[in-house]
């Protein structure tokens, strides 16, 4: 139920289906009533909700609980006049947009109702296209802006989960290790707890360097962040990066009889790119490949120039494959698929995250294909360097 | 061995956690059972009957331990077992707004994670009301 339960949860994170958009609403508050009508008619033949009221108390009654998201408001009126229905709207929600009419049109009251928090106003008498241009033009605003608060409001909430996970997982290897040594030290010295210490200290040395691995993975991307990683590019032959790395997993890959294949241009294959970034990226997808086979299977890496300024590389595996509702989830930080006991693999779930940084900071993309028990293929694209006489002296330079 | 007649289940999904203080627990005295869950620690705690659960709140970087309080106080035979929460990260807990004090949670204290050894083993005797004379029959 727990499971099922965080995976709802999990699909839920920043995949709502907007809402079918409702037609905005405006309420119109004017004492006179040819321009109330006037303003609903036209209002209302652009598409919107609209509500008219030549009383500015009931216009107020009906601005708390319709919750319009602009409202056109005479600045004089007899009884509660505009300057007050434009307070007392902010204090109830300081974001719906406010447009005063103003039958004196001087300088000085529009000012002091912007000064109050309107939006904009029109001087009567006023033509339809103003007004439908203004109310155009608040509506704009107002979404803007709640669309900017709640950006604002989701990093808050992402930044805050994060610093509360990347605590939760700095302090579980710390925790546990920190509790061997304090068993350790009341161990008492015997041939039967020799083992037992050995074990113990074998495990602590582990964690230790799992812990040495998420603050590296973690270094890594908050520099990715800073775009420190890609800063300085350099027309690079990827062959001789990806053969590299390749070579350098042989003996892992056939530890699990997994064969490794490359199929690489004769030619150079030169992207755009920081040796560094590249090595990380490959490294990391390659690993994985590995990492997630079945024994006596396969990984194959192939790169192809395609000809467009860009730069096709895949990089395919005969593993469990990953199930379609988790590769949304793939690129995000700290996103691992929930495994069963046994077939979960260390890892500090920031390796794709890090690629996808360091693919989209290269001006490049990266996808992925999967089958569940066939496999799975991430296709990366990169640019390929910009043919100037720079770039060439770069390469030169680079390789000489 | 287990001279205390005691047994403590350790629900938390850090093998390394588990195992160092299962250690120090059997040290002391206690038969310790774990499980890596509250799934599985419900399902051991229903047949096995622990006289105290140890149980981790933040498991697999989620909040299942809540759920697992929830099902150990919904199944009578479990209701009133004592519960000791541990967590290294109390104040992600206090995020959920549920208070310790909470009915539904209900557990029965929190220790902070890396634990006390002492002060663990010295509020779980008291709480299962064994007095000094099984620490001193212990060694």
């Amino acid at each position: 139920m727990t499971t099922e339960q965080s995976e709802r949860e999990l699909a839920g994170v920043g995949c709502q289906a907007p809402a079918e958009q409702a037609p905005p609403k405006i309420i119109v508050i004017d004492d006179d009533s040819a321009i109330c009508l006037a303003c609903r008619k036209i209002l209302l033949k652009e598409g919107y909700q609209v509500q008219a009221y030549e009383d500015g108390l009931r216009g107020l009654e009906a601005i708390t609980t319709w919750k319009p998201d602009l409202v056109v408001v005479d600045l004089k009126m007899p009884g509660i006049g505009g300057m007050e229905v434009l307070s007392r709207v902010h204090e109830f929600d300081p974001h719906i947009i406010i447009v005063v009419i103003t039958g004196y049109a001087t300088i000085d009251t529009a000012v002091q109702a912007m000064k109050c928090g309107a939006y904009d106003f029109l001087p009567k008498p006023f033509a339809p296209d103003p007004l439908r241009l203004i109310v155009r033009r608040g509506l704009e605003h107002r979404r803007l802006v709640i669309e900017s608060r709640r950006h604002e409001m989701e990093r808050e909430l992402i930044k805050r989960r994060f610093v509360s996970f990347i605590s939760h997982q700095l302090q579980s290897p710390l925790a546990a290790v920190h509790q061997y040594l304090e068993v350790l030290r009341h161990l008492e010295d015997s041939p039967e707890t020799a083992a037992k210490r050995r074990e113990w200290l074998e495990r602590c040395l582990k964690r230790i360097a799992e812990l040495e691995e998420l603050i590296r993975d973690w270094l890594t991307l908050a520099k990715a962040e800073e775009r420190v990683l890609v800063a300085q590019r350099y027309p690079i032959d990827l062959r001789p990066i990806l053969q590299g790395i390749l070579n350098s997993y042989e003996q892992m890959a056939a530890a699990e009889g997994i064969r490794l294949e490359a199929r690489l241009p004769e030619q150079e294959c030169l992207v755009w790119g920081n040796r560094h970034c590249l090595n990380v990226l490959f490294d990391n997808l390659i690993v994985n490949a590995i990492k997630y086979n079945r024994p006596g299977g396969r990984v194959s890496v192939s790169a192809q120039p395609l000809g467009d300024g860009q730069v096709a590389v895949a990089v395919s595996d005969t593993g469990v494959g990953i199930p379609e509702k988790y590769r949304r989830f793939l690129f995000e930080e700290f996103f691992r698929i929930p495994r069963q006991e046994g077939e979960a693999k260390p890892g500090t779930g920031l390796g794709l995250a890090i690629c996808r940084k360091i693919v989209t900071e290269m001006g490049g993309s990266i996808e992925v294909e999967s089958e569940v028990g066939v496999g799975t293929t991430f296709y990366v694209r990169l640019l390929a360097p910009p043919e100037t006489a720079e770039g060439r002296r770069a390469r030169l330079e680079q390789t000489a | 061995m287990n001279p205390s007649g005691k047994t403590i289940l350790i629900i938390d999904d850090d093998a390394d956690f588990a195992e160092a203080l299962g250690a120090a627990l059997e040290a002391a005295g206690f038969r310790v059972l774990r499980a890596r869950d509250g799934h599985q620690g419900l399902k051991l705690a229903k047949l096995e009957a622990p006289d105290l659960v140890l149980m981790d709140i933040i498991m697999s970087e989620r909040t299942e331990g809540f759920f697992a309080i929830q099902e150990f106080r919904r199944t009578p035979s479990l209701a009133s077992t004592p519960i000791f929460v541990l967590s290294s990260l109390y104040d992600a807990v206090a995020d959920f707004r549920v208070a310790p004090e909470a009915g539904w949670l209900a557990h029965d204290a929190f220790f902070s994670k890396p634990v006390d050894l002492e002060e663990l083993i010295r509020a779980i005797r008291q709480r299962l009301g064994l007095n000094a004379a099984v620490r001193e029959g212990t060694g």
